[in-house]
């Protein structure tokens, strides 16, 4: 994150557009990093390795392996999950030990390859784990600020029509 | 994901000796049906696992909000399993109200019609003229905005209370594109207010403000969701809501059910009261019951569940939409409410959506990673969406059962089986194929379809026979004196259309038909 994109983002949180609540939250996410405490250090150097292939991503800008982990010890769940499929952590790190030992050390080819092959073979934790992952990354005050989406902005008075966009729709993002 | 978000769980409860009725879950079955008897003078109240979330505290953004789902880990299993927590079930102080999409379209006559009309599925013990007078009543009440004219379904007294919302940019382009095609659209009803509406408890609700986050709760109120609405309302007549409160058992005295055994705040309490009312939803509902075999006589409790069908369309186009503005659910068309070659038919929504909602549903979708998916969703402002809601007919195969699996109290998991059966991929192919087409008119490109299933119906169902039904008609269990079920469990078929408004209805009619069993009794003591 450049100093410009975090003045940015903190001029906008800290602006009078947006409601106390979600400020909170999202301030609290923009430096968010979390301990490992889940996952052994060699499955987490493979998971991050992994998450950056699939969603493409700077570990020091955005900690999503932390996220993964720190919600796995925590025991949340998001309310569901496949009744064939072993529980969230156990799914992972199968899906972790689908892939070669020296993961993280592969070139991106040979590491899209592993993982185009554990999706096949694990499909269920592959996409529960793609899912976590794209969450944590849209979800990210960064990630909105670079696509220009201002819609946390959210104190009374959007427009609607598809072509009326306010001030500080227009004006949010590089 | 974030921790949890909570309101404070009140510390002591208030003396709830001497009940005339305790409502477990204050959703759209719990919460009207609790106004009711408060107005009507009964000592009621309700108890509710999860708790408030007032429209000061929500925060728009999804992951902050995920407190207001229902989060205890649940089995999907079946040809199309069902996916629960942020995609189907609500826990709190208005139950799935609080994150509902707010479409609130009637029922159809025929709804409630489709055996005696087509040969399958089933009739519901009641016609669209016994809920008519409800509807009336509940679309005033809670505000619904809509159309003058409304160009489908059954009779109504008078127009919508407020005028329509303003349509977001999906649905313009879904109006344009239907045009086209010959396909009527409106305005749909939707219970988020137009303008300004006095609320008896809660104070003025001000008009919708197009923030578009109506799935991550209401911030301002706006939005009906049941703790503006009928709970304020509850409360203000004498109704005690205690929130924080999970069920684990229901007490049974002789084969009667006399109150409940709940956790609240690590320790275990009871409380009694004359009668009981199950509304904890489809899922919770019959899980409580099975647990303690309760009030299956007819071996019903856990079968016939159902989610309509739910396809939804996506694709990019070149406006700079911005999905995110405007209520979500602003256009509908019912002009496929029957289709040739399917039993029952759909409606079509133009859709808003959430980034994080939409950035997940693609990646889950499409299976998409690397470049592909962040390239795409860089483009999220320019994300359209229409979907369907369609029937489901009941089917044997579809079920909730306990599984092995203890959650964190120690209680069974519930595992739900679903796949759709022949008539529902006929009727989604129909509706994705003419998707599509509107999609392709709309100019959009990367079209994809999501198939889904949306809502949990069915699993307590009502009916006149004892030997087919859990419930009779008005919501009493057939064989267990003292209980009584409200919510979206006791549907007998899924209608085509969405659920809350016609729930809400039943609450109403469940409440009256309560209140007239229990007067004689008051009147004499
Ligand atoms: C994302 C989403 C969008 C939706 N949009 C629409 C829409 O636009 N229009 C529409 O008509 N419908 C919509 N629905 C569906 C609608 O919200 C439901 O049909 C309706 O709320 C169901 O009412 P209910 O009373 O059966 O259950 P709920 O409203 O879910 O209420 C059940 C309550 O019981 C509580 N509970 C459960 N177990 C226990 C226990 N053991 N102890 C204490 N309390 C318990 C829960 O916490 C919850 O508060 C939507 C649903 C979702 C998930
Ligand atoms: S769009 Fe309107 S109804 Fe929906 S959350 Fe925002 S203010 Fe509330």
């Amino acid at each position: 994150m450049t100093s410009a994109e975090r003045a940015a983002i903190l001029a906008a949180l800290n602006g009078p557009h947006v409601s106390a609540p979600t400020r909170e939250a999202l301030l609290a996410r923009l430096d968010a990093r979390y301990e490992r405490r889940y996952f052994t250090e060699a499955d987490f150097r493979v998971l991050r390795a992994a998450a950056v292939r699939l969603v493409p991503h700077d570990p020091d800008e955005l900690d999503l392996t932390g996220l993964v982990d720190d919600r796995l010890h925590a025991g949340r769940t998001d309310g569901w999950r496949y009744a064939a499929a072993p529980p969230d952590g156990e799914a992972y790190r199968a899906l972790l030990a689908s892939l070669p030992a020296d993961f993280a050390a592969l070139d991106d080819c040979a590491q899209d390859d592993a993982l185009r092959a554990a999706q096949g073979a694990h499909p269920h934790a592959f996409e529960d784990l793609l899912a976590e992952l794209t969450e944590g990354f849209m979800a990210h005050p960064l990630t909105a600020y670079r696509f220009g989406y201002a819609g946390f902005m959210d104190v009374p008075g959007w427009q609607v029509a598809p072509d009326a966009f306010e001030e500080r729709e227009v004006t949010y993002g590089p | 994901m974030a921790p949890e978000r909570t309101g404070p769980v009140n510390a002591a409860l208030p003396d709830l000796r001497d009940l005339d009725v305790l409502v477990i879950g204050t959703g759209a079955g719990g919460a009207p049906l609790l106004a009711r008897l408060a107005s009507a003078g009964l000592r009621v109240a309700a108890l509710e696992a999860g708790v408030r979330h007032p429209p000061s505290g929500i925060a728009t953004d999804e992951v902050a909000q995920a407190g207001l789902f229902w989060m205890d880990e649940r089995l999907s299993a079946g040809g199309d399993p069902v996916g629960f927590g942020r995609n189907n079930s609500g826990r709190g102080v208005g139950g799935s109200t609080l994150h509902y999409t707010a479409y609130t379209p009637r029922a159809h006559p025929d709804d409630f019609t489709l055996h005696s009309d087509t040969g399958q599925g089933v009739d519901w013990p009641l016609t669209y003229a016994d809920l008519a007078p409800y509807y009336d009543e509940v679309e005033t009440f809670i505000g619904v905005s809509g159309p003058a004219e409304y160009p489908w379904g059954g009779e109504r007294s008078g127009p919508y209370p407020h005028p329509p919302l303003p349509v977001n940019g999906a649905g313009l382009l879904m109006e344009r594109a239907c045009a086209e095609v010959g396909i009527r659209t409106s305005p749909a009803a939707n219970a988020a207010l137009s303008r300004p509406q006095e609320q008896e408890g809660f104070g003025l609700r001000p008009a919708c403000s197009n923030r578009g986050f109506c799935q991550a709760g209401c911030s301002t109120g706006a939005k009906a969701s049941l703790d503006v609405t009928f709970l304020a309302l509850a409360e203000a007549r004498g109704a005690v809501i205690v929130d924080g409160a999970q069920v684990v058992a229901l007490l049974t005295e002789g084969g009667r059910v006399t109150g409940a055994r709940f956790v609240r705040g690590g320790r275990e309490e009871t409380l009694h009261a004359g009668t009981v009312v199950l509304a904890a939803g489809a899922v919770e509902t019959p899980r409580l019951l099975l647990m303690q075999g309760l009030a299956n006589s007819s071996g019903q409790v856990g079968r016939n569940f159902m989610a309509h069908v739910g396809v939804q369309v996506w694709g990019l186009v070149d406006e700079d939409l911005r999905p995110y503005r405007g209520i979500p659910g602003g256009l509908i068309s019912e002009d496929t409410h029957r289709i040739p070659g399917v039993i029952g038919g759909y409606l079509l929504q133009s859709l808003g959506v959430m980034p994080v909602t939409y950035a997940t549903q693609f990646a889950r979708g499409t299976g998409t990673w690397g470049a592909a998916l962040t390239e795409h969703l860089r483009q999220y402002r320019h994300v359209a969406g229409i979907n369907v809601l369609g029937d489901c007919l009941p089917y044997g195969h579809n079920y909730l059962e306990l599984s092995a699996e203890p959650d964190a109290r120690g209680l069974p998991k519930p595992r739900v089986h679903f796949t759709f059966g022949e008539n529902e991929r006929r009727m989604a192919a129909h509706a994705e194929t003419l998707m599509r087409d509107l999609w392709a008119r709309a100019g959009a490109r990367d079209v994809w379809a999501l198939p889904r299933a949306a809502h949990t119906l069915g699993t307590a169902r009502m009916g006149h026979d004892p030997r087919g039904s859990v419930v009779d008609p008005w919501g009493r269990a057939h064989d267990t004196p003292g209980l009584w079920i409200c919510d979206n469990s006791t549907f007998p078929s899924a209608l085509a259309v969405n659920p809350a408004l016609t729930q809400m209805a039943l609450s109403l009619r469940t409440a009256d038909a309560l209140l007239s069993d229990l007067r004689p009794q008051q009147v004499t003591a």
